[in-house]
């Protein structure tokens, strides 16, 4: 269970460490059930620090978009850690930057917290319209507990999930240098009801369901920029020459980068859901990447994200790979 | 309209064993549809999926992406990654509804301009059935 006076110790001598930048955890937001990043340096910061349903940011974004300033000519490059507190899916996400060489493990200080499953902001907002003023949620047996102004509510798990957890089979942090508490026991069986329907349907469906939600994207790029794998210093979206893919916001070019998009992400994406969480259109680009997910995990026999040691899936191959599609 | 119909076909090939097969083809003399358009890459590991995806747009009905056989690459390994790459590509296409016709690999050695000829043959019909391709094609701008 969440031990918060554990979380707030561990929190302050971490912070306390020579070799210790900073350390990235959650906060409570200035509103409702929101949550805000905490960049803590100071161990009196300690006691803004949560973990509760409402953590669904991952925050292994942050490892590469801390801006790398050059370095003054004469002084020493500042070699200190980075501490981030991840649940299970941000874990992946810190393996796979590891595997593929993004971070290097010196520079990271990983604090697990294992996790029960997080809240769909949305559902909940939903559920509780129009409070305004900070909501505290609790993890129960099977039920969140959400302590609203007028007094506390009980709601079945089932019913507030996010559709990320529903099926999670990495709840415990696959790798951490300090678990917070005990790991909980995984829930999810792999199985993807949404990208079986959309596999269900023929090919002329398939395209209008896609075709409907291409062309209601407005290519704000907040699913790159949220996605913790998506840290190219030079991404193929802004590059202009060759420009791959044209800024006009049409079905031609969205669909075009949808693809993109999911197609650097195979072998890759960790399922942490941040793409769809933070769409503002709505686009159901987890049932996108999961198809890709689905199929690199059956007929590649490869999960990213587990063994820092492993390598890349694109990068390598096995000789017996499928060629069934090979004319 | 099937009677008529000139598909429009991309094809990247290797420089070593499609490339090499592909004119082995035609200094034999073969006879296979000319609605191929061959680009020479040196490895079929260099293609990029955009290439793919970027012919489809640009006015390509179907694209063929062809290399040497499996152990036979010149740099070693480069058919292995692009095998890998290219058959979740496939799925890929096929998820988000374009017709699985339209896009091919094959591995036709140096000494295979008999099977270049099939191949040719094979992808054509199928992009034939496959039909002009509308689903994502860019429009022309008229500046």
């Amino acid at each position: 269970m969440v031990d918060l006076e554990k979380l707030k110790n561990v929190a302050k001598d971490t912070v306390s460490r020579e070799d210790v930048k900073y350390l990235i955890g959650w906060r409570q937001g200035t509103y409702g059930f929101r949550v805000s990043p905490l960049f803590m340096t100071e161990p009196e910061d300690a006691d803004k620090l949560i973990f509760s349903p409402l953590c669904v940011n991952n925050l292994a974004t942050y490892l590469t978009l801390a801006e790398k300033l050059p370095v003054p000519r004469g002084a020493e490059p500042d070699t200190r850690k980075v501490a981030l507190m991840v649940k299970g899916c941000d874990s992946r996400a810190v393996v796979q930057q590891l595997i593929e060489k993004g971070i290097e493990r010196e520079s990271v200080l990983v604090i697990g917290c294992p996790c029960q499953g997080v809240l769909d902001l949305e559902k909940v907002e939903e559920k509780f319209p129009g409070i305004h003023s900070p909501v505290d949620v609790q993890w129960g047996d099977d039920k969140f507990i959400i302590n609203l102004p007028d007094g506390p509510q009980e709601v079945p798990r089932e019913e507030l999930l996010a559709k990320k957890c529903l099926n999670c089979r990495y709840p415990n942090p696959v790798m951490s240098d300090v678990m917070l508490w005990e790991e909980v026991e995984a829930w999810g069986n792999g199985e993807y009801a949404d990208v079986k329907e959309l596999e269900e349907k023929d090919s002329q469906a398939r395209w209008s369901f896609w075709q409907d939600k291409f062309e209601s994207c407005i290519r704000c790029y907040a699913c790159r920029n949220a996605c913790p794998m998506c840290y190219c210093e030079d991404c193929v979206l802004d590059r202009l020459n060759p420009q791959w893919i044209y800024r006009s916001n049409n079905i031609s070019e969205n669909t075009v980068f949808h693809l993109a998009r999911a197609f650097h992400l195979v072998g890759r994406c960790i399922e942490c859901g941040e793409c769809e969480r933070v769409c503002p259109m709505g686009l159901p680009l987890m049932t996108l990447n999961r198809k890709l997910v689905k199929e690199v995990r059956d007929k590649y026999d490869f999960e990213p994200g587990l063994d820092p040691e492993s390598k890349p899936f694109q990068s390598s191959y096995r000789p017996d790979d499928q060629e069934d599609f090979i004319l | 309209m099937s009677e008529q119909y000139d598909p429009n076909i991309v094809a990247f090939l290797c420089n070593w064993c499609s490339y090499a097969g592909a004119d082995l083809a035609g200094t034999s003399r073969t006879h296979y549809p000319a609605n191929i358009n061959i680009i020479r890459v040196m490895c079929s590991g260099r293609v990029n999926p955009l290439f793919i995806i970027n012919a489809l747009q640009q006015g390509a009905d179907g694209v063929l992406v062809s290399g040497c056989h499996p152990g036979d690459c010149h740099y070693m390994e480069g058919n292995f990654y692009a095998r890998r790459r290219f058959g979740l590509m496939k799925e890929l296409l096929e998820y988000v509804g374009v017709d699985p016709k339209r896009f091919n690999m094959s591995w036709v050695s140096a000494s295979e301009g008999s099977k270049w000829k099939d191949v040719v043959e094979d992808v054509v019909e199928k992009a034939k059935e496959a039909g002009p391709f509308e689903q994502f094609r860019r429009n022309k701008i008229n500046w």
